[in-house]
């Protein structure tokens, strides 16, 4: 137990400098804009490893992995421009384009369909900015942990398919033998519970 | 729809599970910078990407860099660790030979020098010994064979220090052979006494020290025959050096 919670602390910490690293990233965005390889190699350095975990979750091939955590770097790198520094932070768009690519490969692979929504990834760099604030990243990510172990299996279950695999309620419906109304229930429930659990933390703080 | 309509499908947007109506309603909100749904946007960001952080932390392998780097054309050959640990490797190696050898010559310079140093001291005192048995007052010198081509030269005899022995043109011993030396006794028929091996240098000269007290009244002479270098117990060749203690004797 208290080794697993160690292991969430270490795979975390990359995520927590995230959110703490705005600053440092928008500094980071505006010399990627200008070509500077080396802010590529401090990007990755920075959030390589956080990367290659998440694809690895969602691919379970770690030369797949690799080459898919290559593929993430180069679009941020060739789509940057198009990224507003003062408004976006690099690091969570970096992560979600990582997801993307790693759940648009194991659709194409497994010849599943497209899901019809295509995550933004640079339309609102909005969106992937002020994560910071509000109460501490460390214990938002402590909140979480505790709240994803006290959703029920199946409720945890249909989230996991949903982020580290892509599934659509549909699929996760005939994954599962589910009808599609529990599927849809479960996910609502779960999504419910997590945002409860922060959005309390955050008023307790 | 209004903003609360959509509360709850900000979360299943941001994971792409959003349906029609809601997804499209989401979509044009944020199109126009909706604050209230781009906050919410954000904060359903924060909550996937904190599910994200239960992934199994990995670490890909070392190349990777280099390769995402090489891809936008950044040559990371450079100066890598590997050649570096493995000059230092070999560096270390070599000199760690150097100086083992370097200590093994030294060894053998010492033992060399120790030995030939032993050897001189050796020799040294012999030489006192001899100065010493040569200059007694009590020293008489016999010359031998000077009437015959080979070999020649003196025998200094002390009764308290004993005899020395200087010999020249000594035939050259063959190999395992050593010249023996012999004390000879005066009874008549007795046989003479084995006193040790000795070698000339390579011009045939050689100096025997007889240590100790020699009984002129027992001794006769000194004598000396060329035998197998283990030594024998009595003479089996032609006697070489017969040189009596005493002149009066020659």
């Amino acid at each position: 137990m208290r080794i697993a919670r160690e292991k969430f602390r270490m795979f975390l910490l990359p995520i927590l400098l995230a959110f703490r690293s705005t600053e440092a990233d928008a500094a980071l965005v505006v010399r990627l804009q200008r070509r500077e390889p080396q802010a590529l190699a401090e990007l990755y350095d920075r959030y390589g490893r956080v990367a290659y975990s998440l694809i690895l979750r969602v691919v379970r091939d770690a030369g797949i992995a690799e080459d898919l955590v290559q593929e993430t770097f180069l679009r941020v790198w060739n789509r940057v421009q198009g990224f507003d520094a003062q408004k976006g932070a690099v690091g969570p768009w970096l992560l979600a384009v990582a997801r993307n690519r790693a759940i648009d490969y194991i659709r194409s692979a497994g010849c599943r369909d497209r899901n019809t929504v295509e995550f933004e990834e640079s339309d609102h760099p909005s969106l992937y900015t002020e994560m910071e604030s509000g109460i501490l990243a460390s214990d938002k990510a402590r909140v979480l942990k505790a709240a994803l172990e006290k959703l029920l299996p199946h409720q945890r279950q249909v989230i996991e398919l949903a982020y580290f695999e892509g599934l659509s309620q549909t699929e996760m419906a005939a994954r599962m033998g589910q009808p599609l109304g529990t599927v849809k229930t479960w996910v609502r429930a779960a999504l419910k519970t997590l945002r409860d659990e922060l959005g309390a933390q955050a008023v307790s703080v | 729809m209004n903003c609360s309509e959509l509360r709850d499908h900000y979360e299943l947007y941001a994971l792409g599970l959003a349906e029609e109506p809601e997804r499209d309603e989401i979509r044009a909100h944020l199109d126009r910078g909706c604050e209230v749904c781009m906050s919410e946007m954000r904060r359903a960001r924060e909550l996937l990407t904190l599910v994200g952080g239960s992934a199994v932390p990995a670490a890909p392998s070392r190349k990777l860099r280099r390769r995402i780097l090489a891809s936008v054309g950044v040559d990371q050959r450079g100066f890598g660790w590997t050649p570096l640990f493995a000059g230092l490797s070999a560096l270390l190696l070599a000199a760690a030979l150097y100086f083992a050898g370097r200590e093994g010559d030294y060894s053998r310079q010492v033992e060399t020098l120790t030995a030939r140093s032993r050897a001189q001291i050796i020799e040294l005192t012999r030489l006192n010994e001899a100065f010493a048995l040569m200059n007694g007052a009590d020293t008489t010198v016999t010359t031998f064979g000077e009437k015959k081509p080979v070999p020649k030269g003196k025998l200094f005899y002390n009764p308290s220090k004993g005899a020395l022995l200087i010999a020249s043109n000594l035939p050259q011993a063959p190999a395992g052979k050593a010249y023996e030396l012999w004390l000879i006794p005066k009874t008549k028929g007795a046989p003479p006494i084995r006193d040790g091996m000795f070698q000339s240098d390579s011009g045939g000269t050689a100096m025997r020290l007889i240590p100790g007290p020699i009984d002129a009244n027992t001794t006769a002479a000194i004598a000396v025959t060329m035998e197998v270098d283990a030594g024998v117990d009595a003479p089996t060749s032609p006697i070489l050096i017969f040189a009596p203690l005493a002149p009066a004797l020659q």
